[in-house]
């Protein structure tokens, strides 16, 4: 058993549109003059911190878990899962 | 996307050509039942609409009624099930955005929400307890972020709703009369589109809306901006002061498909539009998408090109993007221009009126095979039982619903949610009492009665405010019209509240039907939803709570109606019996007795009893006055022989509970007496137990504290421990 830790990245779908995103680059970001800035896109992450025997077990434990629980949901949004051993 | 035999046959002998792609979207669009009413709208007619309070002008989206002093109050209500079902955050959210723009394009301010939700078991049902609880943030949310008030509503739970929501949004308007929108445009006036942009999201959203929910449409999904809609809300009233706008139109399920044709009917002009002009939110959108887009906070209007700077400069006031897509003609047609190529040119009234259907109905079978009594033979603790019905989740308190709106912001609110109706203060110095009822259970039933039982039950609550009430709005919720026996389901209820408003002589001021409301388990309950609207002149009514030795009188018939009642489908699983039928005459005379009781203050409370019985309705009043009481029920005005169980949790119409402070109880005997009302002094306030005594004997007897615990904790125990 080794321990790894998940990163979960919650995004709206690239089709679905982000208000926060569209407000902090507008309202912020492109105010303070950042016109490199083309879009923002917000997130969220979650850091599962899981004990598996490898990594892929990991990985496919916590995506499990993100489904069965609706902790996203998957007409909104996609996940992409990323994972540090520890 | 698809049209009907019949539809595709009207175009041929009407048009006399094929459509274009993008013609055969905007109709495809339009004529979806969502848009167009085709099944209901030859019917709807029969509601009385008219009222020396109705104001109605062609073109608005929602009711308009004087209250006075030069004010109007607007009300319009809003259903947003299928994209609740799939995404019951945004879709909730959404849902509010859509109502409240129909409140604004009168010229109105938004002023408060009342939502009506409705899901499956969430005691043992994982995902409705999902998309309850997202349903609800969802509102609260986006009501929170506008800065209106949530004041109330109602939730209910039932096993028709599986895997499914109803998502019902009310909204008020207020406003001074003479800045009310009069919708009017002439040739060469401007078509400007203010608002979001527009993108794919919620593309054939009003035609997912129009099937049956059993794939899952992926497209439909709609994302809330509530702070662009604050902006706009601005936007707009600002642009009305400034007498910027002729006419006006929010976007909703057709997207500018059904805007422009529906305004461009309504007001008999042409309107060509380019949609390279409309500013979207992605590159390389296809016309015919532009057109069909659902992407929210959007609205549609027309100004003249004196007026166009003015209404630019507030726009840019509030960051609010604006642009001109198009221009008012003589013609009578839609015009749709990609910059000189046409793409569509079809009459408005064309496309604006599918062809109406008469669809056939029939008695449902279901209804011969319901058993009308449900035989109990041991005798049952019913302590336990009226505690037990306390915590389920149908009658429990809401507060974790509404503490989580904001219910106050704006200062309006005098009455706040939680017990009947709540009641707004209006800048004209009269109050507005409102209230929405619904009952799925006494429904399905009898769609007749139970209809005309939602209707009364909302006029309670307002009346138990003191108000009088003056309009009503019904949102008509059913399964799949094409099947005859939803259809005769649907024809019942309207029937039966076409009925009881004209009985009443209460306009029907606005509202909606809402059909395929289906999952693969099968078609939901009939579901109407009845608003009310009622106004108090002077002062507002603000009940106290019971002391020692107050009394508790009964107002009302309780009779054999156990049909439908929490005490038969949430104690026995048993659906069946005799939904209860308001009596006419009785339900206005009653009415007006505790309104006339209220006006001379001979009255603490008055609390109405519908869900759960006499029992529930007297317990509440003991939970929320933190007494006790002891009564009598052998002197009830009931059926001869009527048993202690249906007395106790027959859930009859026009039946209201006051509580009477000892002086005037003399005073309250003798009015009601000569206005021959049924009616009884069932007992006194004191101690801290309900007691409940039948030929002598305690049938009934718990303590007041228990009470509490189970009636505030049981839903918010049921979400987070559940």
């Amino acid at each position: 058993m080794s321990t790894y830790v998940v990163h979960v990245i919650i995004e709206n779908k690239p089709n679905i549109s982000d208000p926060e995103g569209d407000t902090i680059l507008n309202d912020l970001v492109l105010k303070s003059k950042n016109y490199s800035i083309k879009k923002i896109r917000v997130g969220k992450i979650l850091k599962f911190t899981i004990e598996a025997t490898d990594k892929k077990k990991a990985e496919k434990t916590v995506e499990n878990i993100c489904q069965e629980l609706r902790i996203f949901n998957p007409l909104v949004s996609n996940i992409v899962i990323e994972t540090k051993t520890n | 996307m698809s049209l009907q035999k019949h539809e595709t046959k009207h175009i041929q002998d009407v048009l006399k050509r094929k459509l274009t792609k993008t013609e055969l979207q905007i109709i495809a669009a339009e004529w979806s039942e969502h848009c167009s009413y085709k099944s209901s709208k030859k019917h709807l007619k029969m509601l009385p609409t008219t009222g020396l309070n109705v104001i109605s002008e062609k073109g608005y989206d929602s009711g308009v009624l004087d209250v006075g002093g030069g004010y109007v109050v607007t009300v319009h209500i809003e259903s947003h099930n299928h994209p609740s079902a799939v995404e019951p955050f945004g879709g909730a959210a959404t849902g509010v955005g859509g109502v409240i723009r129909d409140i604004l394009s009168t010229g109105t301010r938004p002023i408060a929400i009342l939502d009506g939700l409705r899901f499956g078991d969430i005691e043992n049902d994982t995902h409705a307890r999902w998309l309850f609880k997202n349903a609800v943030s969802g509102i609260a949310d986006y009501g929170n972020c506008l800065g209106i008030p949530t004041i109330g509503g109602e939730v209910e739970f039932d096993d028709s709703y599986k895997g499914y929501a109803l998502v019902d949004v009310a909204a008020i308007g207020f406003g001074k009369k003479n800045r009310l929108i009069k919708n009017h445009a002439c040739k060469g006036d401007l078509v400007v589109l203010i608002g979001g942009s527009t993108g794919r999201d919620g593309i054939g959203g009003s035609q997912f809306a129009s099937d049956s929910l059993e794939g899952e449409d992926r497209s439909a999904i709609q994302i809330p901006d509530p702070f662009i809609e604050k902006l706009i809300i601005e936007t707009i009233l600002e642009a009305r002061n400034e007498n910027c706008i002729n006419a006006m139109k929010d976007l909703g399920g057709g997207g500018l498909s059904c805007a422009v044709s529906e305004i461009a009917e309504s007001l008999g002009i042409g309107i060509e539009l380019d949609v390279n002009n409309v500013h979207t939110r992605e590159s390389g959108l296809l016309p015919d998408e532009i057109m069909i887009s659902e992407s929210q906070e959007r609205m549609l209007i027309i100004t003249s090109k004196q007026k166009l700077p003015k209404l630019r400069q507030i726009c840019n006031k509030f960051r609010v993007t604006c642009s001109t897509i198009g221009h008012v003609k003589n013609d009578k047609m839609m015009h749709v221009k990609k910059a000189k190529k046409t793409l569509a040119l079809l009459p408005a009234e064309f496309v604006a009126r599918a062809p109406l259907l008469d669809r056939k109905k029939t008695k449902p079978k279901y209804l011969l095979q319901i058993k009308k009594e449900n035989k109990v033979k041991k005798t049952l603790d019913y302590s336990k039982i009226i505690l037990k019905l306390l915590s389920s989740p149908n009658i429990a308190s809401k507060h974790w619903v509404f503490q989580q709106y904001d219910h106050e912001v704006g200062i309006r609110t005098v009455v706040k949610p939680g017990f009947d109706a709540s009641v707004l203060r209006l800048d004209n110095g009269k109050f507005l009492s409102a209230k929405i009822d619904g009952n799925p259970k006494h429904c399905y039933l009898d769609p007749r009665q139970g209809a005309i039982g939602c209707f009364e039950e909302a006029c309670r609550n307002v009346i138990c405010t003191g108000a009088n009430p003056i309009g009503m709005v019904d949102h008509l919720q059913f399964g799949n019209p094409e099947d005859p026996e939803i259809f005769w389901t649907f024809m019942e209820s309207l029937e039966g509240l076409t009925e009881y408003a004209k009985f009443l002589r209460i306009p029907c001021v606005g509202g909606k039907v809402s059909f395929y409301n289906e999952t693969p388990s099968g078609p939901i309950k009939p579901t109407p939803l009845i608003g009310v609207l009622g106004i108090k002149d002077k002062t507002p009514f603000l009940s106290v709570s019971p002391n020692n030795d107050d009394y508790l009188v009964v107002i009302g018939d309780t009779k054999d109606e156990l049909g439908g009642s929490e005490y038969f489908e949430y104690i026995h699983r048993f659906i069946g019996g005799v939904c209860p039928r308001v009596n006419f005459t009785d339900s206005k005379i009653n009415m007006l007795a505790v309104l006339s009781l209220i006006k001379n203050k001979l009255v603490k409370s008055v609390h109405d009893c519908s869900k759960g019985g006499l029992s529930i309705a007297l317990s509440e009043l003991s939970i929320f006055g933190n007494i006790g009481c002891t009564i009598d029920i052998e002197k009830i005005p009931c059926e001869e022989n009527l048993s202690s169980e249906k007395i106790l949790f027959s859930e009859s119409h026009s039946r209201y509970l006051l509580v009477i402070n000892k002086k005037n109880i003399e005073k309250v005997n003798h009015i009601l007496s000569k206005k021959k009302i049924a009616f009884a002094v069932l007992g006194k306030y004191s101690g801290d137990q309900i007691i409940i005594k039948h030929k002598s004997k305690n049938l009934v007897k718990f303590r007041i504290d228990l009470a509490q615990k189970r009636y505030f904790n049981g839903l918010e125990d049921l979400l987070k421990h559940g």
